[in-house]
């Protein structure tokens, strides 16, 4: 094998990376290209460095390894590394190559490694952010919403969002003031968000029900949503009835 | 309420004991010689019925003015003047049923004849209500009895529920997996450290082993083995980790459940410093004053990080393990703002004694026969 495979090592622990840099040094065909110590490094450098295969800590402070494969803009191959061993189905329904659990032998490893050279290359069908999105587990509602922004990530909660607005194929999510533009359709996001806290009040707007004022006559048949802090929004009719549903009126 | 009006079956067999007391008032009525039977009867009965209905008031004086708490003056006063009341309106009731009685053919001069009894039944009146009276603290005496055991039934299965939990807490698989693998990576570069490592490890396993099968231990034991715990955690975080302390020497003498304060820390770990990029310190402060004991623990905490599921549970455990031993006398406080996640408990500062007590021998757990 001429090409040697790119990796990057994501682990909040340094001891842990050393580890794995080591029993890494023994295979030739494997370059360590770098190490990051959090889901922030990990979107950069992935995104810098193109590496080919990832070795991802699961437990990380601010981005779980789950997170940072939700939001990687591209298709890499990827080994879990971690404690525990509740996510390992969770892992395999998103095609992980493989999941190693702490501590692991040189021989476990190398077994992980002769699955990734067998991956590395084929292009999944699924994009990573589809696999992640459909083994969410027991599918529960999500209560942050995740962007990417260049070399940024945003991190907003559920709670913060006052309304999403949909434009084109991004949504753009209003909260406490700010605007994020996400690559997500409003149904995907309407999906993953708790379904009695979100109302879709009209094909292009989903409603955060903590913000919502009161409702009010606009035309005929149709009305305006009037937000606490005295926005207004469309509500179409079968918005209107969804609305009626959840508050009950 | 009155136990009696609780259930319906109760109420009837009550007005049932009543019935041989109507009986007796009848014929003491008729006793004398001055009424026909049924005449008696028809004052007797009703004057039970009342009778009965009267007796339940008892209850809430009864309760009001327990029998080994009250003032005793007080307390005879308070029973006679319900006594008398009693008595008074009872009488009354039956003057009225007499009046009512002589409307009516072959019932004449009832109320005369009834005026001529009045002093006897005024007697039998009042030995009924002060044997109801008696009735009632006996009936309270033993709900009392009853009610202390469940209290205590109560402790003791919330102190070995707490226990249970504590000791299955007590080494957390993925704090052991974790130290492992930090033993493992400094084999490889740091031999000597990974020797170290495994010493601190051992240590903190044997001393929380030991620990935990006593139920009460000096505070000094209890922050020695979290030093031990933070003190291998270091290692795996680095510099993520800090430990402050600041505690009262004089405190460290004071008794506390056996790891009360281990789950806090390891929260403090995995909640706190697990999701922090800088991570922080964990600053352990112990103040003893005025004959409490006050314990605070504070560390970082990113407002964004994933709702946990596990650490209201330790609060909750911890909580639970105070309450069953001052139930009234102990106070756990969270909070959590700008960044830092603060918990303080307090409770009554007691020296466990130096005298060696005899710890609860270890359960020895019989290999039991699988069944199939």
């Amino acid at each position: 094998m001429s090409e040697r495979i790119k990796a990057l090592i994501v682990d909040d622990e340094p001891l842990a990376r050393q580890l794995l840099r080591e029993y890494l040094s023994i295979h030739h065909d494997v370059e360590v290209v770098a190490e990051c110590g959090n889901g922030f490094e990990a979107l950069k450098s992935v995104t810098e460095l193109e590496p080919d295969l990832l070795f991802l800590d699961i437990q990380m402070p601010k981005l779980d390894g789950f997170e940072v494969l939700e939001l990687l803009d591209r298709d890499v191959a990827v080994i879990f590394v971690t404690a525990y061993d509740q996510h390992a189905l969770r892992a395999f329904e998103i095609h992980a190559v493989d999941y190693l659990l702490k501590p692991f032998s040189p021989e476990r490893l190398a077994d992980a490694l002769t699955h990734a050279r067998a991956r590395i290359g084929k292009p999944s069908a699924l994009s990573a952010a589809q696999l992640v999105a459909e083994a969410r587990p027991d599918r529960r509602a999500v209560d942050r919403i995740l962007v990417r922004d260049q070399a940024n990530v945003h991190v907003v909660a559920a709670a913060q969002v006052d309304y999403i607005e949909a434009q084109d194929d991004y949504v753009c999510i209003h909260a406490e003031g700010k605007q994020y533009l996400k690559n997500q359709t409003l149904s995907d996001l309407e999906e993953q968000l708790d379904e009695r806290r979100f109302v879709r009040i009209h094909r292009s707007y989903l409603l955060n029900l903590d913000r919502l004022a009161r409702l009010e006559p606009y035309a005929k048949d149709s009305r305006v949503a009037v937000l606490k802090d005295g926005r207004e929004l469309p509500v179409s009719r079968a918005g209107y009835t969804r609305l009626r549903e959840l508050i009950g009126t | 309420m009155h136990p009696v009006l609780a259930r319906r079956v109760r109420l009837d067999l009550y007005l049932l004991a009543w019935l041989p007391i109507a009986a007796l008032l009848t014929v003491a009525l008729a006793i004398p010689d001055r009424r026909p039977w049924w005449e008696a009867l028809a004052i007797g009965a009703p004057l039970a019925l009342a009778a009965a209905f009267m007796s339940l008031a008892q209850w809430p004086l009864c309760r009001g003015l327990p029998i080994e708490r009250s003032n005793p003056i007080r307390f005879l006063g308070s029973h006679l003047i319900s006594l008398m009341l009693s008595v008074g309106v009872w009488l009354l009731l039956g003057a009225s049923i007499t009046l009512v009685l002589q409307r009516f053919p072959g019932f004449a001069d009832s109320y005369e004849r009834y005026r001529l009894d009045a002093p006897s039944l005024a007697v039998l009146g009042a030995l009924l209500f002060m044997v109801v009276t008696m009735l009632h603290y006996l009936m309270i005496s033993f709900e009392d009895t009853r009610d202390a055991e469940r209290v205590t039934l109560q402790a003791q299965v919330q102190a070995r529920d707490a226990e249970l939990r504590a000791l299955r807490a007590q080494v957390n698989p993925h704090f052991l997996f974790n130290g492992l693998n930090a033993v493992a990576s400094l084999a490889g570069s740091d031999p000597a450290r990974a020797r170290t490592m495994c010493v601190m490890l051992a240590d903190f396993l044997r001393r929380s082993l030991a620990l935990g099968g006593r139920t009460e231990i000096m505070l000094g034991e209890e922050l020695d083995l979290a030093d031990r715990y933070l003190a291998i955690e270091r290692v795996r975080f680095g510099d993520r980790l800090r430990v402050e302390h600041d505690v009262d020497p004089e405190a460290s003498r004071c008794a506390v459940p056996a790891l009360l304060l281990q789950p806090l820390v390891e929260n403090a770990v995995t909640h706190g410093i697990a999701h922090s990029l800088t991570g922080g310190a964990i600053r352990i402060t112990v103040r003893r004053a005025a004959g409490r004991l006050d314990i605070a623990l504070d560390n970082p905490a990113d407002p964004d990080r994933p709702p946990s599921q596990g650490s209201g549970l330790g609060i909750a455990n911890v909580r639970s393990r105070l309450a069953s031993l001052h139930p009234r006398a102990m106070r756990v406080d969270s909070r959590e703002e700008d960044g830092t996640f603060h918990i303080e408990l307090s409770l009554p500062a007691v020296e466990k004694d130096t005298a060696l007590r005899p710890t609860r021998a270890p359960r020895v757990q019989q290999p039991s026969q699988e069944v199939a």
